[in-house]
């Protein structure tokens, strides 16, 4: 289930035609052209029980040459079928920002914004069932920054097999996760870890590397550098996966972090589509909850009007039904209150290592 | 005796400085920064005054300049008739108080102390004199003199006075006719919503024939603000008559000073040469309730039986008296002005008929701007007028705000937190009250008292102006929705179409059907532009009939029809509906097709004509255009008949009538030219 579906160039081709065709055919009727879609909004995920994951739901939407707005998208899919056509009959590939560059060329086919533009690439990947890697299309997003003991081996642009110990063969830095993290790119070959702790701040990130905490507590740490990268989802999935080890996620207490954990564990609610490649449904949120700002007495911040609004839409998001989920917001409300992960120095430098780190883990079962 | 000498033989020991001490709030000197505003509004106010009679296009030049810390220069130039030599005294040093109860109408100067009152200040707060360059263009030289008030006498002081030619500092060419005033004041300088850039502002909007420019300065000749309005239209504003005064507005003092002063012998004859609006026959009815003998001499009557007139003029049923002794700016006028001072997306003004308060006839014009650079955020602008001139103090205290606060903007498409109050969004409200007797709730004269009749004219001109937004605002969103259609459908379907049949290598499909299924409608898009060549306001009116079904309409649209305008350019023919309203019956329109109406208004200038209304008559929808309300075009096709009817009747009672011509560029300032200002019943 993990492997992701991969489609021939031809079979590609095939799908984004009939994306084309529907079109075509409609006009030919006498009817305006049409594409139609999921609704990709919190309204319309479900959890799939099969799967594990969050998924769209049977909501459709239809986009129909009726409206201005609608025609025009319509006008820039075709334009971007062609794009990748071209694309992949030549044997290159683009980032996602350059896509939207080029489409400067398009005439009344071009992008308003370079989120218009990723989010078409992803209504194309839903439609035709393809993934962005299958259209040659990259992000420019970073992925994430691991430091741990295990080895991996990627392929270079020389097309060779590179061995890298994550550990002993990387800066301070930490080896840069690829965007393209499937088996043609990447394979995972070695371990001597118990289990993947992902960090959402850079800074915490090397407090804990400074600290030596990867080797003291046999782990790997991932960077997630904020949203994770869909990169970096992917190969925690896969190291889930493939060497079964616990995945416990590091972050902020606000409402942007639970949306981070959401993503990883749950699936995110722009990528419902491929959830099932994406989200690793074993990973744990360690913290810092809500209830740690009061158990540890953490330095806070004020809650701002954004955060009491994300809050709120977290309520009623299907992905946080759960009585934790549920309890931990509505006391978040209830303090009024946020607290960095970096707010944990107020005890010293090493207070997250030698104190609030194994006290935590210890209450998930991972003792070290 | 006058009022001036009533004032002076009751103040016989107190100095006319320390009258101006004691009176300088409502003289408008009461600090710093009011003083400098209120100077330059005497000045600028007299110039205006003063060319419009002359029949000269005023070109006016306003520069201040800091001189101490709180004392600042003030000089104005025009080019107006200049003021003859032996009138220099009398217009800058008496303070003449309105001697001219006889002769009513419109006039800026009612509304402030008048130009004296500057040289006073100066004079009192400075020790400085006034220096004046005046220049009559029939004298071979100007006249350069100081003048300085003798406070005691109450007259003017010349000093170094000289006769040389006037050059223009700026150009450096001799100065035909026109006159300067330089004087220094204590005052300060402020910037914002009461400033003389302000008052400057506001008043080029009312006066679109005027250009002002203004200079300010700090004490290094640094320029820190300055602003130039330049004249939108040649069209001087109409020379205003003289009226009498109405018996409806009269006030027993002013009747017993009338009765006083009159050489008539009979009362009949005091009646009727005095007053507007007396019939002998009205006289008689009066003079009859009132219980005085029509041989009687006027000067004889006593005050009971003065009392018993003024009771009798409200009972007795008078003509109404004569308007045009206002002035008002007019609508097109109006929006030439507002172009001046603000950029905008759209005006819509009015200029009501003129109705009559107490006797005395007063105009209400409103004008309303929208969109453009005018911020959304915050209150709108109202910028307040009586007379052509700027009010701006006491916003809230003004019956012309007041009226504004009680519309309900909200249905006219601003938003009005609460329901009432002054309008939010990015729009400005122009109100002019124009009136021989403007009443103000004080002596200040900075804002309008409340009066029923005026009240109800400015709200009704507010809701014309409001309905023409409201319609604006729905057309532009209706003519949006129209403009994302066709552009729907004629650039991106077909794309999407040769695109697609690219892609998978297909023939193009037939879009026609698909095109009617998107639209369903027939749409109206018209077009106002200015042909340079033919100097015609073009209207192209273009009808595209997306619909499965053949349709055919008449088309209907508005113009300014008026004196001078007319239909030049008209190749579809039609016929005339109404007053500005022409129609045009189109052949029948198949599925798929369009046509385009044309026409051409002549006597217009570019800009004038950008707004305008389709109707239509047939059956089904037109998006973009309006279906015929054929009540109330039948309604005003009604009055307009009536009002032919009465045209008639008039041209023949009234043949000799002519209008009164003024010589051009010739001055004479009199005792009837209000400097003073200080006139009024009751005082």
């Amino acid at each position: 289930m993990s492997e992701a579906p991969r489609k021939n160039r031809k079979q590609v081709v095939e799908a984004l035609h009939e994306v084309a065709a529907e079109m075509h055919n409609r006009m030919q009727r006498g009817e305006p052209p049409k594409m139609t879609l999921p609704v990709r909004s919190k309204t319309n995920i479900s959890f799939d029980n099969k799967l594990g994951v969050f998924k769209y739901g049977k909501n459709k939407t239809v986009r129909d040459a009726t409206k201005l707005g609608s025609a025009r998208q319509l006008l820039r899919t075709l334009h971007i079928t062609e794009f990748i056509e071209e694309m992949i009959d030549s044997e290159k590939s683009s980032t996602l920002r350059e896509m939207y560059y080029i489409s400067e060329g398009w005439g009344n086919g071009k992008f308003g914004s370079q989120n218009e533009s990723n989010n078409l690439a992803e209504d194309l990947e839903i439609v035709t069932k393809c993934l962005r890697e299958d259209f040659k299309l990259r992000p420019e997003e970073d992925g994430a920054r691991i430091i741990g003991n295990i080895t991996v081996e990627e392929r270079n642009r020389r097309g060779e097999w590179m061995r890298i110990n994550c550990r002993d063969d990387v800066g301070d830095s930490g080896y840069g996760v690829p965007y393209n993290v499937e088996e043609e790119k990447l394979r995972l070959v070695d371990e001597d870890i118990d289990f993947v702790m992902a960090i959402e701040t850079g800074g915490m990130f090397d407090r804990l590397i400074e600290n030596g905490f990867d080797e003291e507590a046999r782990c790997a740490l991932i960077h997630l550098k904020g949203q994770p990268a869909r990169s970096t989802r992917r190969i925690i999935r896969r190291i889930s996966d493939e060497w079964k080890k616990p995945v416990v996620v590091f972050a902020d207490c606000d409402p942007w972090s639970f949306r981070i954990y959401a993503s990883i564990a749950y699936g995110a609610i722009k990528t419902a589509h491929i959830s099932e490649y994406l989200a690793t449904k074993e990973a744990t949120y360690l913290g810092i909850t809500a209830d740690d700002i009061l158990a540890y007495d953490l330095p806070s911040d004020e809650l701002t009007k954004q955060d009491i609004g994300a809050l709120e839409a977290e309520l009623s998001d299907p992905r946080f039904n759960t009585g934790w989920w549920q309890e931990q917001i509505k006391l978040m409300q209830e303090l009024g209150k946020k607290a960095e992960q970096q707010s944990l120095a107020k005890y010293g430098l090493d207070f997250v290592t030698d104190t609030y780190l194994p006290e935590k883990l210890d209450t998930i079962g991972i003792g070290y | 005796m006058n009022e001036a000498e009533e004032i002076s033989s009751k103040q016989k020991q107190a100095s006319i400085g320390e009258f101006f001490e004691k009176n300088k709030h409502f003289l408008g000197f009461d600090t710093q920064q009011r003083a400098v505003i209120t100077a330059v509004k005497e000045a600028v106010d007299n110039s205006l005054d003063a060319c419009e009679e002359a029949r000269i296009l005023p070109d006016i030049r306003v520069e201040l300049r800091r001189t101490k810390s709180d004392e600042i220069e003030m000089t104005s130039q025009d080019n107006g008739p200049g003021i003859p030599r032996d009138s220099i005294e009398g217009v800058f040093g008496k303070f003449l108080l309105g001697s001219r109860f006889h002769a009513i109408r419109q006039t800026r100067g009612q509304q402030g102390i008048g130009i004296t009152g500057v040289v006073m200040y100066s004079q009192l707060t400075t020790g400085a004199k006034t220096r004046v360059v005046s220049k009559v263009k029939s004298d071979s030289s100007a006249v350069f003199v100081d003048l300085g008030i003798d406070t005691k006498k109450n007259k003017a002081m010349k000093s170094s006075e000289k006769r040389d030619i006037w050059i223009d500092e700026r150009t450096g060419e001799e100065i035909s006719h026109g006159l300067r005033i330089t004087t220094v004041m204590k005052a300060k300088y402020q910037r914002g919503k009461k400033s003389v850039y302000q008052y400057l502002r506001m008043t080029s909007i009312v006066n679109p024939h005027a250009s002002i420019s203004l200079v300010v300065m700090d004490k290094e000749g640094e320029i820190i603000e300055e602003g130039n309005w330049v004249r939108t239209s040649n069209k001087l504003p109409r020379v205003v008559e003289e009226i009498k005064p109405h018996p409806h507005g009269i006030h027993l003092g002013t009747l017993q000073r009338m009765l006083r002063e009159s050489t008539d012998r009979r009362m009949t004859s005091f009646l009727k040469h005095n007053f507007s609006g007396v019939s002998s026959r009205a006289a008689k009815e009066i003079l009859g309730i009132a219980d005085i003998e029509e041989g009687r001499t006027p000067k004889r009557i006593k005050p009971e039986e003065a009392k018993a007139m003024i009771t009798a003029f409200q009972t007795v049923k008078l003509l109404k008296p004569p308007m045009d002794c206002l002035s008002p700016i007019e609508d097109l006028l109006i929006k030439k002005g507002l172009s001046k001072a603000i950029d905008s997306r759209f005006a819509s003004t009015v200029t009501r008929d003129p109705a009559v308060s107490q006797g005395n006839p007063f105009q209400i014009e409103v004008g309303l701007v929208f969109g453009g650079d005018l911020s959304s955020e915050g209150p709108i602008e109202i910028l307040r007028f009586a007379n052509r001139v700027p009010l701006m103090y006491q916003q809230g205290g003004c019956l012309l705000t007041k009226a504004l606060e009680a519309v309900n903007w909200k249905s006219y498409g601003l938003e009005q937190p609460g329901g009432s109050g002054i309008p939010k969004g990015p729009a400005a409200v122009l109100v002019h009250l124009a009136s021989t007797n403007v009443q103000f709730t004080s002596e200040a004269k900075e804002a309008v008292s409340y009066n029923e009749e005026v009240f109800d004219e400015v709200r009704k001109a507010m809701l014309e102006v409001g309905r023409g937004l409201k319609n604006h605002l729905k057309k532009s969103s209706e003519r949006k929705k129209a403009k994302e259609k066709f552009e729907l459908v004629n650039i991106i379907l077909p794309e999407i179409s040769k695109k697609s049949s690219e892609l998978l290598g297909r023939e193009e499909p037939d879009l026609a059907p698909v095109i009617t299924q998107i639209m369903n409608a027939v749409f109206l898009e018209e077009e106002l532009s200015w042909n340079k060549e033919s100097r015609l306001s073009m209207c192209s009116v273009t009808i595209h009939n997306y619909t499965a079904r053949a349709r055919a309409y008449t088309i209907l649209a508005k113009w300014p029809e008026g004196e001078g305008t007319s239909m030049e350019f008209n190749p579809r023919g039609g016929r005339k509906e109404a007053k500005g309203l022409w129609a045009w019956r189109l052949d029948t329109l198949d599925p798929g097709s369009s046509t385009v109406l044309e026409f051409g208004i002549s006597g217009l200038s570019k800009g004038d004509w950008n707004e305008t209304d389709i109707f239509f008559r047939g059956n089904g929808e037109i998006i973009g255009a309006t279906r015929m309300d054929e009540s109330l075009l039948d309604e005003q096709r009604k009055a307009e008949a009536l009002e032919a009817a009465v045209d008639e009747v008039r041209r023949s009672s009234a043949p000799s009538e002519a209008i009164r011509e003024r010589p051009a560029e010739v001055f004479e300032p009199s005792a009837s030219t209000d400097w003073f200002g200080m006139e009024g019943d009751g005082q």
